[in-house]
């Protein structure tokens, strides 16, 4: 990020290979569909780019990109809505999924059954169990205390494990 | 480095503006710039423009006259810096820190201001109530707006992502700053005219900085 700020455009390929992945993951939790997620992530580094001189090292990097990548998300929300446009909504894209939550079920049902958490946590489940931000990191992204990070991320992960349960396919 | 992953539109557009950025200082030094200007408002009214300290400061304890001007000058720079910290992405004050600032900046003048009438009934209203309290509020406007455009200067030269909370915080923190320097010039201690014209202006400049962020969202992220 740094060499990115003093003017490499290597850095900045680095820093889109890096994190292409994970940002599509996780804008793809906003919008539920891989095409609409992918634009997004255009739109995303755009504005990274635009606001680049704002990321102050050495700070962690990582709160500051996603942080801009959900406001990109929300406000494209807010646009559709707006618009009333409504994306086909397609399943979960392959996501390394992280061993307490993978123990739950098979990595298929886990895919599918993250869709149908609830946003709020599922967002945190997201950053904190797949993308191995802190919590300190995920209530810097969501505007919120590291504690209800936290309590979010928690009462996530039982809904996730009791639907677990009640559909039967713990492995 | 392969360049091969990005996109050609986005590699064209980046490539053509790729020029090294000052990254912005650190929320410490902003807001110390911040605290410059509003001690440099203060010390000019004060001292600069000698204007007339209130009539019954030697009423009033240490404590109370020049104790809480400095607190409200404190506290006004510190939810500045709340506002500063939010105006960069990844910097989220979060929801429960910025409801706890904003009372207790607006908490703290009202509570200046019935202490300060506790302690002396001041010079009493009169008839030309109106045209004091404008007078007042001329003066209150004057003195914070200094310290509240160089606020909102920095808080829009990050990117704010909650664009009018950061504006809410910056004008709660400004507005408290320059009522520090009123609580020492102003010689009414009557409460009517302390929540009407004093407060007022603070909640005037709340309402500025939060609708200065809305506005400033919107042209930005159009």
């Amino acid at each position: 990020m740094i060499g990115y700020q003093k003017g490499s455009m290597d850095d900045f390929s680095a820093l889109y290979a890096e994190l292409k992945g994970p940002l599509i993951r996780y804008l793809w939790t906003f919008v539920r569909n891989t095409t609409t997620a992918e634009d997004l992530l255009q739109d995303t580094f755009f504005q990274i780019h635009r606001a680049r001189h704002t990321y102050t090292p050495p700070r962690p990097v990582r709160p500051w990109i996603y942080a801009i990548t959900r406001h990109v998300a929300l406000m494209h929300l807010r646009s559709t809505k707006r618009r009333k446009e409504i994306s086909p909504v397609e399943d979960l894209p392959e996501v390394p999924v992280a061993p307490e939550i993978e123990g739950l079920a098979d990595r298929d049902a886990v895919n599918r059954l993250l869709a149908e958490v609830p946003r709020r946590g599922q967002e945190v489940l997201i950053l904190h169990h797949l993308l191995g931000m802190s919590f300190e990191e995920v209530g810097q992204i969501l505007g919120i205390a590291s504690g209800t990070a936290k309590v979010r991320a928690h009462r996530a992960l039982k809904a996730l494990r009791n639907t677990i349960q009640e559909e039967g396919i713990a492995p | 480095m392969s360049t091969d992953q990005l996109p050609e539109a986005l590699r064209e557009t980046i490539a053509k503006d790729i020029e090294p950025v000052r990254p912005l200082h650190p929320v410490w030094q902003r807001s110390l710039v911040v605290a410059v200007v509003a001690t440099l408002v203060m010390a000019s009214i004060l001292f600069g423009f000698k204007m007339q300290l209130r009539g019954d400061m030697g009423q009033l304890p240490m404590w109370l006259s020049w104790g809480c001007a400095i607190l409200e000058l404190v506290a006004g720079i510190l939810i500045v810096g709340l506002a500063l910290r939010e105006s960069v992405p990844g910097g989220a004050v979060p929801g429960r820190t910025v409801q706890t600032a904003i009372l207790t900046g607006v908490a703290l003048q009202i509570l200046v201001g019935i202490m300060t009438w506790a302690h002396s009934a001041g010079v009493p209203m009169g008839a030309d109530w109106f045209a004091k309290g404008i007078g007042c509020m001329s003066h209150d406007i004057a003195m914070i707006l200094p310290t509240f455009a160089v606020t909102m200067w920095l808080v829009f030269r990050a990117l704010p992502l909650r664009a009018p909370v950061a504006g809410l915080l910056g004008g709660t923190g400004a507005a408290l700053t320059g009522d520090a320097i009123t609580h020492l010039l102003c010689p009414m201690s009557d409460l009517r005219h302390v929540l009407v014209w004093h407060t007022g202006t603070v909640f005037g400049f709340m309402a500025l900085g939060w609708l200065a962020g809305a506005l400033w969202a919107r042209h930005h992220w159009r």
